[in-house]
């Protein structure tokens, strides 16, 4: 498994649609997350109306506000960027054929298959740790330049904060690495996944969330398992107008996390060990 | 630890979820050392065998040994090098890298790589991305990636496929050389000149069973009939005469030269009538069946002579 693991990092390192991912995920990181906000909020516009001063909502992107700032940008832009670096590095060896190549190199099959588990795992760490970075960096930027006070959240909170990231991001990249292996094609797996993204988890998840009944499913979803997670890091003032009903506890919103996390893994072994390549 | 067989097939069979019958009870022994062609019309079955040798392929029933090992297992594939089918890697990825990539799959150091490299004239041309490569280059690739591994058995589907004649002839010459280090070589083809000039033995698929087995020359001789071939003017006439003396069934008239499927030892008698009848006889000998006709009559007869 570990010389599969060294060959997934030399094929993910040199490939540039994964490092454009990254730029992607932390342009819009920056600028809609950050910079849009600040500019914004500093210059309200014309009839912009809150229960909530623009001056108390710019705390929002300081960094007292970090995690939950950073959780919250990273549920639908973060979710959706890591479903497409799962479908791409498993659905790409399809379409190039090249896991024909690789499964008549020495590993079985398995091992081949838990060296990009593990591969992926690590990119989704090291995006946590990118963004989680970049987002205290521009944070800080943008404090400093507006001369507020730079409060950090305490390191519990920072440690918890991006153990929620990196598992809600894992989570995503394994539904998109399970959606190219069953789909073994990039357009099905990344446009079902997205799909799925945008249409259940964002569109039904929102407007369903308090409909008895509907509700209950929705309690599986992984997206709003997230969000109960997510809504034990509140922001530092109070915001009506982003109170959201939360489905499930942070406790249960881990549990259910991990065992989709298991689930992809276990449903990819299965279909990757016994299926006929090539016919 | 070599094997007296490298590959060992019993009952192998493939049947795919279409229903279609791709292999059949197939039963194949490669010796070690030798090159073995793999003969047979497109969608006779031989990727589909190659794939089951090499681990790809679920067979539905039967078993194998592939070097010394079941199929796909470690074991195996560690002593496997395979090109089945298209040589498929990662077209952002140099050959180099590429080559790196299954160097790391295999545990390798990449000290192997440079030799490999030279040995299918790539070298030059190893930092250039994979995609740019023109389809010989890439063949070549394919034959290093199976070579890294430093294999007992190499594995190489219609090896040859898309080469112009210069890559035909070169990738002959590593097969060849391939050979020369002790390597067992089975080589799927439907390029009959190819297995011809290529291999020690042959096996010969048709519609997934194996209909014949043996060295070129046994299979001619398997064949049974041979061909006697008379040049005569004028050419009426002695399509005339012939076909009274021999039937017509049994001629065939090709630029000028007649192709009579008779006992080579009614030679004499023939040219007697011929000449007795006032024919200028300017040719008369005996042909041996190509590998040609003997290919199209095991393929299309299933094997079974009458």
């Amino acid at each position: 498994m570990i010389a599969s693991f060294r060959a997934e990092i030399l094929k993910m390192r040199k490939r540039w649609a994964n490092w454009v991912l990254l730029g992607v995920l932390l342009v819009v990181l920056v600028l809609l997350g950050y910079v849009l906000s600040y500019v914004i909020l500093k210059n309200p516009p014309k009839g912009f109306r809150s229960e909530v001063p623009a001056s108390t909502l710019l705390k929002e992107i300081f960094p007292e506000n970090l995690i939950p700032n950073v959780l919250a940008g990273m549920g639908t832009i973060g979710a959706a960027i890591m479903i497409i670096l799962g479908g791409l590095n498993t659905a790409s060896e399809y379409s190039w054929v090249t896991v024909q190549t690789i499964l008549i190199q020495k590993p079985g099959r398995l091992a081949v298959l838990f060296g990009k588990l593990l591969a992926l795992a690590l990119a989704s760490l090291l995006i946590s740790i990118a963004v989680l970075g970049i987002a205290a960096l521009t944070s800080y930027i943008l404090a400093t330049v507006d001369g507020a006070n730079g409060a950090w959240p305490a390191a519990d909170v920072l440690l918890r904060g991006f153990a929620a990231l990196w598992l809600q991001l894992l989570v995503w990249t394994m539904f998109g690495m399970f959606l190219g292996l069953a789909f073994r094609s990039t357009a099905a797996a990344i446009g079902g996944g997205l799909t799925y993204l945008f249409v259940i988890e964002s569109l039904v998840g929102g407007l369903f969330r308090n409909t008895t009944g509907l509700k209950e499913v929705l309690k599986f979803l992984p997206g709003l398992n997230a969000g109960g997670i997510n809504a034990t890091f509140p922001f530092t003032f109070r915001n009506p107008n982003a109170a959201a009903t939360v489905l499930v506890s942070a406790t249960r919103g881990t549990i259910t996390l991990v065992i989709y996390l298991l689930l992809f893994m276990i449903l990819a072994a299965l279909i990757f060990r016994r299926r006929d390549v090539g016919a | 630890m070599a094997q007296a067989l490298a590959v060992e097939t019993q009952g192998l069979t493939k049947r795919y979820g279409t229903g279609v019958l791709a292999v059949n009870d197939l039963n194949l022994a490669i010796r070690s050392g030798e090159v073995y062609g793999f003969l047979g019309p497109s969608g006779a079955g031989k990727t589909t065998t190659l794939r089951m040798l090499s681990g790809l392929l679920h067979p539905t029933s039967g078993s194998a040994t592939v070097a010394g090992a079941r199929p796909g297992s470690s074991a195996s594939l560690s002593r496997l090098g395979a090109m089945v089918e298209t040589p498929a890697f990662y077209p952002y990825l140099s050959g180099r890298d590429n080559l790196r990539v299954m160097a790391r799959y295999c545990g390798f150091s990449v000290d192997r790589i440079d030799p490999v490299l030279e040995q299918v004239d790539l070298a030059q041309r190893s930092r250039h991305k994979f995609k740019t490569y023109s389809t010989g280059m890439k063949q070549r690739l394919g034959v290093a990636a199976a070579l890294l591994k430093d294999p007992q058995l190499l594995i190489l589907d219609e090896p040859t496929s898309g080469l112009d004649p210069q890559g035909t002839v070169e990738m002959r010459a590593l097969i060849a050389e391939i050979k020369k280090e002790g390597r067992t070589v089975m080589l799927s083809s439907h390029l009959l000149n190819e297995v011809e000039l290529t291999c020690d033995r042959v096996g010969v698929i048709a519609k997934g069973k194996l209909v014949a087995e043996g060295t070129v020359d046994e299979l001619r001789a398997r064949s049974g009939s041979s061909t006697l071939l008379i040049r005569a003017t004028p050419i009426e006439r002695a399509q005339q005469l012939l076909t009274e003396l021999v039937g017509a069934d049994k001629i065939r008239l090709t630029e000028g030269q007649f192709h009579l499927t008779v006992d080579p030892s009614q030679a004499a008698s023939l040219n007697r009538r011929l000449v007795a009848d006032g024919l200028d006889v300017s040719e008369l000998r005996a042909s041996e069946q190509s590998l040609e006709d003997v290919f199209l009559q095991l393929t299309e007869t299933g094997g079974h002579q009458g």
